[in-house]
């Protein structure tokens, strides 16, 4: 008869039970370290935002309406981006279209099929010659837009990056050469457009990320990630390590965007609320909620100063946010489903959403 | 090795790289909110005459808002 559960050559048991001293070993300074960290970021906690915000006046109303809707797209509307000319907007759709528009004149200037449905990132080259998108086909794919109407811009497709799940947010760095790409296969990873090799990966979410920002140019090479592990980090883009981890939300983190100055970062969930993170404090310094406010953010934006804080939610509204006193200084209304996009315009004239419903609008 | 030693063993590199990141994390230099806000409410402060839906510019030099008609008579 077998001698119990134990393993039956000795040694082995002996190197089962090192491992396992090692690993709780590991445990209790993995436990030390986080609440080390804890007690740091609270020693900086000596007052809050909307406080040092106190005597800095308050915003007046805001009047601002749709001036243009983007009629085009035949499902939901999942990802824009503008280009950098301020008038032309990539927007790309669950039926599979990516559609270049001027939104000054709502003409359509382009217009891709991909062979996927749900494409739910799509990107403006910084040149403005060029698209990327990808979704449910798991990679990211460069389009040159062509001059000549005629072209079929399917014909000359490069395939960039490849993940091994959904593509779920791209992005162009400082220029045509390179694009930065998450996934639902929990990772980021930077790509060479021009020979699709991977130059850099990023690891350490624990599960599908859903957003990227790009640290404004000035600040240097980081950018910000959130995902459905409710964390939000931000990566050293040459080395391909987190520098910082932000892990405060309640639930799933669908749009990070930093503040224009690079210190700072919002971020938007599921959990209803939109928060502002700062990088030098190195912790979360406002909550923008109501309680009335109870669906979740799907998009954000800053306006050009970093006063403003725009969010598109799933109740198919746009809360906008004072990002100093915290309060919400209006609601927009007009989408007839879902705003699951928004983004401010590079001058900051305007911003545009995309939404559920099928269409995209312009609001200043 | 059994399965168990190399799911063990799996644990530990998982373990080894949580507490590396927790190290790196933790060795940051970090500023007062005090200060840092400040920045913040500094960087708005300046810019926000450059902000054109902060300020809400004039339908004549934003290019998304309809221009009033002129009525010739």
């Amino acid at each position: 008869m077998l001698a119990s559960a134990s393993p039956l050559i000795p040694e082995m048991a002996t190197q089962e039970v090192q491992l396992n001293e090692t690993l709780a070993h590991l445990k209790t300074e993995s436990e030390t370290l986080k609440s080390k960290l804890e007690e740091e970021r609270a020693k900086l906690h000596d007052v809050e935002l909307h406080q040092v915000a106190e005597k800095v006046e308050g915003l007046g109303q805001f009047v601002m309406k749709t001036r243009r809707t983007l009629k085009g797209h035949g499902n939901k509307v999942l990802c824009m981006d503008w280009c950098k000319d301020k008038r032309r907007i990539v927007s790309s759709s669950q039926d599979g279209k990516v559609i270049v528009w001027d939104a000054f004149t709502t003409n359509k200037e382009h217009a891709v099929t991909m062979p996927c449905t749900w494409v739910m990132a799509c990107a403006y080259a910084p040149s403005g010659c060029a698209v990327a998108c990808g979704g449910l086909d798991n990679k990211c794919s460069v389009y040159p837009l062509s001059l000549d109407k005629n072209e079929n811009l399917a014909a000359k497709k490069k395939s960039v990056a490849m993940h091994t799940n959904y593509l779920s947010a791209c992005s162009f760095t400082n220029s045509d050469m390179q694009i930065l790409t998450s996934s639902g296969d929990g990772t980021c990873a930077l790509w060479d457009v021009e020979s699709g090799q991977l130059l850099q990966s990023f690891h350490g979410h624990a599960a599908d990320v859903l957003c990227l920002d790009l640290a404004p140019s000035e600040t240097g090479n980081t950018f910000v990630s959130g995902g459905c592990d409710k964390k939000a980090n931000v990566w050293d883009m040459r080395s391909g390590q987190c520098i910082q981890s932000f892990e405060t939300h309640e639930s799933d983190i669908n749009s990070v965007r930093y503040y224009p100055s690079g210190d700072a970062f919002a971020s938007g969930s599921d959990d209803a609320t939109c928060r502002l993170y700062d990088l030098r404090a190195d912790r979360e310094v406002a909550i923008y909620s109501k309680e009335s406010i109870i669906f979740g953010v799907s998009s954000v934006d800053f306006s050009l100063s970093g006063r403003l804080l725009f969010g598109g939610y799933n109740d198919y509204t746009i809360n906008v946010w004072d990002v100093l006193k915290g309060t919400r200084v209006s609601i927009l209304f007009g989408h007839e489903n879902r705003v699951s996009t928004l983004r401010v315009s590079p001058d900051g004239t305007a911003f545009c959403t995309g939404s559920w419903d099928h269409t995209l609008r312009i609001w200043a | 090795m059994s399965g168990k030693m190399c799911s063990s063993s799996n644990s530990i590199i998982q373990a080894q790289k949580l507490v590396d990141q927790l190290r790196v994390e933790a060795n940051m230099e970090r500023f007062k909110i005090s200060l840092t806000a400040a920045d913040l409410v500094q960087y708005c402060q300046e810019h926000r005459r450059s902000d054109p839906l902060l300020t809400g510019i004039a339908a004549s030099s934003n290019p998304f808002k309809d221009k009033k008609t002129c009525v010739l008579l």
